[in-house]
């Protein structure tokens, strides 16, 4: 038995003499190509369809808010109130997109091939997380920007128009935190699932399963019990960070959330935080097998 | 047992991803016990476990998953071809499956529907939603597998179905309450307990004579469609 004797033949291909790019390159290029499979730009129509279905009720949504604004003078919703008005719409979106982003990769076996690359499993993850945040800051924040376009040339004086101004860049952060908790949950989901479908259908089933828990809550005859159900939800508990953040203490309502904003806003960060860490500790088991 | 319908159950159940229609049944039984623990009264929560949770989330979520994976899956990654390419009707290869679909949702649901109700006011409740969920079972199952030979996203139409028409709009709208597969569901759960618990938003006749006729579309379309089925690459 010889050894088997094999040898490169070099058969004249031109050599790649370039500068070869980092890690944050890989990064960055991984971000605007999972942006653009958030909707499905770049692919066929039928990849389009549902991602700009939703795009087209958020903006119908906010011209007629717009509208309403512009003819009347009537503030339908606060800026910060749209995201929770539009929460299941969000989750139909996350739905979408988050199985698109990756469970495709899984499915078809080439994240062997990214981490051969300089980029680490925690990168991709963060990379996947922020194309998701991103476009669901773009479609919402997009809607709270029509809103406010309604209102800046309904208002007299400058001075208002600077007040909205303030008001819808807090409303349009504030959208960014229901994106990052909405794009960690699905992701992490999505990750655990390597078929598209199941991946969707898992994500609205975490997503809507709780929300009938919230109600049920509300029926325990205790207070307490009741100040603290909607954190069982994640839209509810965004929500009540959004209360706690924009409402002033006089204006406790019925069903509020009480004295628990605090807790609202330290469960949010630690459900963003639990989910961050389990998905790249899932990327980690991945690169490794 | 027709061997399409063992080997289609075979494929369902013997996955890990069965294991997912596991945590939602759990978590049913579970939210029922909190105000039962808590006494609030029935009248209170009955609404959002049965209805809410229960025939409006956990039903066609199963049926969904289940559904779309009778057929879909097979659909997906072309096997589909071996079970064609034998000289079987394709209407004894829809309906075999179909019954499988419906069997798994309706076994899945029933139980912790039984138990809720049971927990709630006592076993004729339990059995009459237990009726309500299977009748649920057979047309969203229907519904799902049509949907699966209609469509290449199977799941996100249906999703975007349960979402925006069961869940969204056939509480809110009182028109579409007629086209719902939810109300007929609800509807004969409650004729069915005799229960003072439930409230029915459709008269008995429309619900029963729309189930059966949605049903039977659906299957008719599910045949015709497997009749002219042509095998087609990954799309997208």
């Amino acid at each position: 038995m010889s050894s088997p004797a094999g040898v490169i033949h070099d058969i004249g291909y031109q050599r790649y003499e370039g500068e070869r790019l980092g890690r944050g390159d890989v990064f960055l290029a991984l971000y605007t190509q999972s942006l653009r499979t958030v909707f499905g730009l770049g692919r066929n129509f039928k990849a389009k369809i549902f991602p700009w279905l939703i795009v087209g009720v958020v903006t119908i949504v906010g011209i007629v808010m717009m509208a309403i604004r512009a003819q009347t003078g009537e503030v339908v919703m606060k800026y910060a109130e749209l995201p929770q008005f539009l929460s299941t719409l969000m989750v139909l979106f996350v739905a979408i997109a988050a199985p698109e982003l990756v469970s495709r990769d899984l499915h078809s076996g080439v994240l062997p091939l990214y981490f051969s690359r300089p980029l680490r499993p925690a990168d991709y993850a963060l990379a996947k997380l922020a194309a998701l945040v991103t476009g669901i800051v773009l479609v919402w924040g997009g809607g709270q920007i029509l809103i406010f376009l309604g209102a800046a040339f309904s208002v007299k004086g400058f001075g208002n128009v600077m007040n909205e101004l303030a008001d819808a860049g807090l409303g349009i952060i504030y959208t960014a935190l229901y994106a990052v908790v909405f794009a960690s949950i699905a992701i992490l989901v999505a990750s655990l699932l390597k078929r598209r479908a199941v991946a969707a259908a898992a994500i609205v089933g975490v997503f809507l399963v709780t929300v009938p828990i919230v109600g049920v809550l509300y029926t325990v005859p205790s207070e307490t019990s009741h100040q603290l159900a909607q954190i069982v939800n994640p839209a509810t508990m965004v929500g009540g960070v959004g209360d706690w953040l924009f409402e002033s203490a006089n204006e406790i309502e019925e069903g509020g959330i009480g004295p628990f904003g605090p807790l609202y806003a330290l469960v949010t960060l630690g459900v963003i935080a639990l989910c961050v860490t389990l998905m790249i500790g899932r990327y980690r088991k991945v690169s490794q097998s | 047992m027709s061997t399409v319908a063992w080997i289609t159950t075979r494929g369902l159940l013997g996955r890990r991803r069965f294991l997912l229609l596991l945590p939602l049944p759990v978590l049913m039984v579970a939210v029922a016990l909190i105000p039962r623990l808590s006494g609030a009264s029935p009248e209170e929560w009955v609404q959002e476990v049965i209805v809410a949770m229960g025939f409006t989330t956990l039903l066609p979520v199963v049926a969904l998953i289940v559904g779309t994976g009778v057929l879909g899956a097979e659909i997906d990654d072309g096997t589909i071809t071996h079970i064609l390419s034998k000289p079987i009707p394709r209407w004894r290869i829809v309906v075999p499956k179909l019954l499988v679909a419906i069997g798994v949702t309706a076994a899945t649901a029933a139980v912790p529907f039984y138990i809720v109700g049971a927990i709630a006011s006592g076993p004729r409740l339990g059995l009459g939603i237990v009726v309500g969920s299977t009748v649920g079972a057979v047309i969203y199952s229907t519904i799902f597998v049509a949907l699966s030979l209609v469509s290449r996203r199977p799941v996100l139409l249906g999703l975007v179905y349960v979402i925006v028409w069961e869940g969204l709009l056939s509480n809110l709208v009182s028109g579409t309450r007629v086209l719902s597969v939810q109300q007929y569901a609800l509807t004969i759960a409650d004729k069915a307990s005799a229960s003072p618990l439930l409230n029915n938003n459709v008269s008995l006749p429309v619900a029963v004579v729309m189930s059966i006729v949605v049903t039977v579309v659906f299957l008719v379309v599910a045949i015709r469609k497997l009749g002219s089925f042509s095998v087609t690459g990954e799309t997208s």
